[in-house]
């Protein structure tokens, strides 16, 4: 029985000026499943979670989420659909203490059906001491966790991670892996974005490489590393 | 901070002391500076509600109180009573914010504040030209216009209104800013982009509030026209419409509910003390909000909570109700 892809991107363009940041990119995205994005620094992988999550709408292609064509939506509305992002930088409200920044998304976030309890969300992604503080006071490391937190608050069928594991520590990264787990077994489907390889081989079942804007290689973690293409991207 | 509700009956009693003032022969002229006070109020607490809580420097407060004002004066010609024109004017101010915001809401920051500050001038500048119909009783420069129908409304009459209207407005923020779409509006003023990806539709909830402040904003000008019932293009549209509540706002505390309390009291003062000074007055008043800007980015409000002003009061409201509820 043939699945229909959770999101499919089909042959995406995105021009900035005269710079091609993403050439004809195609994918799917199976429900339930964890997916990679992989490539060097500037090879497109944020523009392209940009393109999915409506901060930006392609040149050209076709972006298709549960089936329903959603090229050039506003991202807010992509937000009601059910798709969620974090930033690579933390982007958090500020003013706001933890778990109010958790409310906006869920207030806002539009969904008749009710998600995770904001403290079960806080416990999964470690926050529970810090909720009541304001973001402002909190380190970098949490803010990371906050942006997990935010992104889950809305119940999103698909969750966008731009580089969750990026600047964590040893002891912090198997707790990361772990959340990924938990998103995972919640049935959500996972795009992220990571340079961290612990990450991409133990939590993803599929990784895609881009390269200066163009997909290079698509496969398991283990087919991914030995291809050549990907080798002389990353080693020359 | 929780808020002791004891709070809001201490904002009850003074808002039942002011109402009492015209009843109890307080002096026409306290009532007189009190009436630019809840005007200024009202202004200013619109003002902060954009600026402070929504992130729109809009820099057009003239233009809603000038087409508010212009809408009532005419009305009145056209016989509708004067009330009505207040909210017509309102409403004309409103519709007003409506349309300048499909363009005005595509430029940010500094760009939207250009964009509105624009706006006022030429609509002043229409205003000169216009030559309306009623050409016999219309006076003074440009489309010159009294309003009337106004015999029997007594001073404390419009004392109240202007009141009620400043009331209405503080507590129209405080409702605001404790629902949904306070939150929403945090978030924008936070975080445009993260606002949006969870899910607040930003360009909605900008309008919302703008489409309020107009409304108010609108009121509170026309307001001011029935104690002071001559209008001429000049005065509707004066720049003195955007600097009184901008001032106010920054002095008080931007993005503090009681900033803008604090600010219109001191800028009614300033006004009234300086009146006999002219342009003098524009230039202290330029030297306070520069000094304030400097020394208090946060405003007065701000510096007070710094310094923990509040904690006095708080406590003592708090051990009060502590004592109410054992009895």
């Amino acid at each position: 029985m043939p699945e229909t892809a959770v999101l499919s991107v089909d042959r995406v363009t995105k021009n900035f000026g005269g710079i091609h940041a993403i050439q004809n990119i195609t994918f799917e995205v199976q429900a339930g499943e964890v997916l990679g994005l992989m490539g060097p620094n500037g090879a497109g992988k944020t523009t392209l979670l940009n393109i999915i999550a409506g901060t930006y709408s392609p040149s050209s292609g076709r972006v298709n989420f549960c089936g329903r064509d959603i090229t050039g939506l506003p991202a807010h509305k992509l937000c009601h659909l059910g798709i969620a992002r974090t930033y690579q930088i933390p982007q958090p409200f500020t003013s706001l203490s933890a778990r109010q920044n958790i409310l906006v998304a869920a207030k806002y976030g539009g969904k008749k059906t009710a998600g995770m309890e904001h403290d079960k969300i806080f416990d999964l992604v470690n926050l529970s001491e810090q909720k009541d503080m304001l973001t402002r006071d909190l380190a970098t490391v949490s803010l990371k966790r906050l942006e997990l937190a935010r992104a889950l608050a809305s119940n999103p069928t698909l969750i966008l991670l731009d580089e969750i594991a990026a600047g964590s520590s040893d002891r912090e990264l198997p707790r990361i892996l772990g959340i990924i787990e938990e998103i995972r077994k919640m049935g959500k489907t996972v795009v992220l974005v990571e340079h961290v390889m612990k990450v991409m081989v133990e939590a993803v079942d599929r990784i895609i490489v881009i390269d200066k804007g163009e997909k290079i290689a698509e496969g398991t973690p283990g087919e991914v590393m030995k291809d050549e293409k990907v080798l002389a991207a990353y080693f020359g | 901070m929780k808020i002791p509700r004891l709070t809001t009956l201490a904002s009850v009693v003074v808002l039942v002391v002011l109402a009492l003032f015209p009843l109890i022969g307080a002096p026409l002229s306290w009532l007189n500076y009190l009436f630019s006070f809840f005007i200024y109020l009202a202004l200013a607490t619109m003002w902060n509600l954009l600026a402070g809580y929504t992130g729109l420097i809009c820099l057009c407060p003239h233009a809603f109180v000038g087409l508010a004002a212009y809408t009532m004066a005419i009305g009145t010609w056209v016989g509708m009573p004067f009330q009505v024109g207040l909210i017509a004017g309102a409403a004309v101010a409103a519709i007003f914010a409506l349309v300048i915001s499909f363009p005005v809401f595509r430029m940010k920051g500094i760009y939207f504040a250009i964009g509105t500050l624009v706006l006022p001038e030429v609509l002043k500048q229409w205003f000169n030209y216009w030559r309306p119909p009623f050409g016999t009783e219309y006076q003074g420069g440009g489309a010159g216009y009294s309003v009337i129908g106004l015999a029997g409304f007594s001073l404390g009459n419009k004392y109240w209104l202007a009141l009620a209207i400043a009331a209405a407005s503080i507590f129209v923020v405080h409702i605001i800013l404790r629902a949904r779409l306070g939150l929403g509006l945090t978030a924008i003023r936070d975080n445009e982009n993260t606002a949006a990806s969870s899910g607040v539709n930003i360009f909605r909830l900008k309008l919302s509030s703008f489409l309020i402040a107009a409304f108010i904003m609108g009121i509170a000008g026309a307001a001011y026209f029935i104690h002071n019932p001559k209008i001429q293009p000049s005065g509707g549209f004066s720049i003195s419409w955007l600097l009184l509540p901008l001032m106010a706002t920054v002095i008080g505390g931007e993005g503090r509910e009681e900033g803008p309390i604090i600010g219109a009291a001191i800028v009614t003062f300033l006004r009234f003390l300086l009146a006999d000074y002219g342009a003098w007055s524009l230039f202290i008043q330029g030297i306070i909000l520069i000094v304030v800007v400097v020394a208090m980015p946060q405003g007065i409000a701000g510096l007070l909570r710094q310094v923990g002003a509040y904690r006095f009061p708080q406590r003592l409201f708090q051990a009060a109700e502590g004592k109410i509820r054992r009895t």
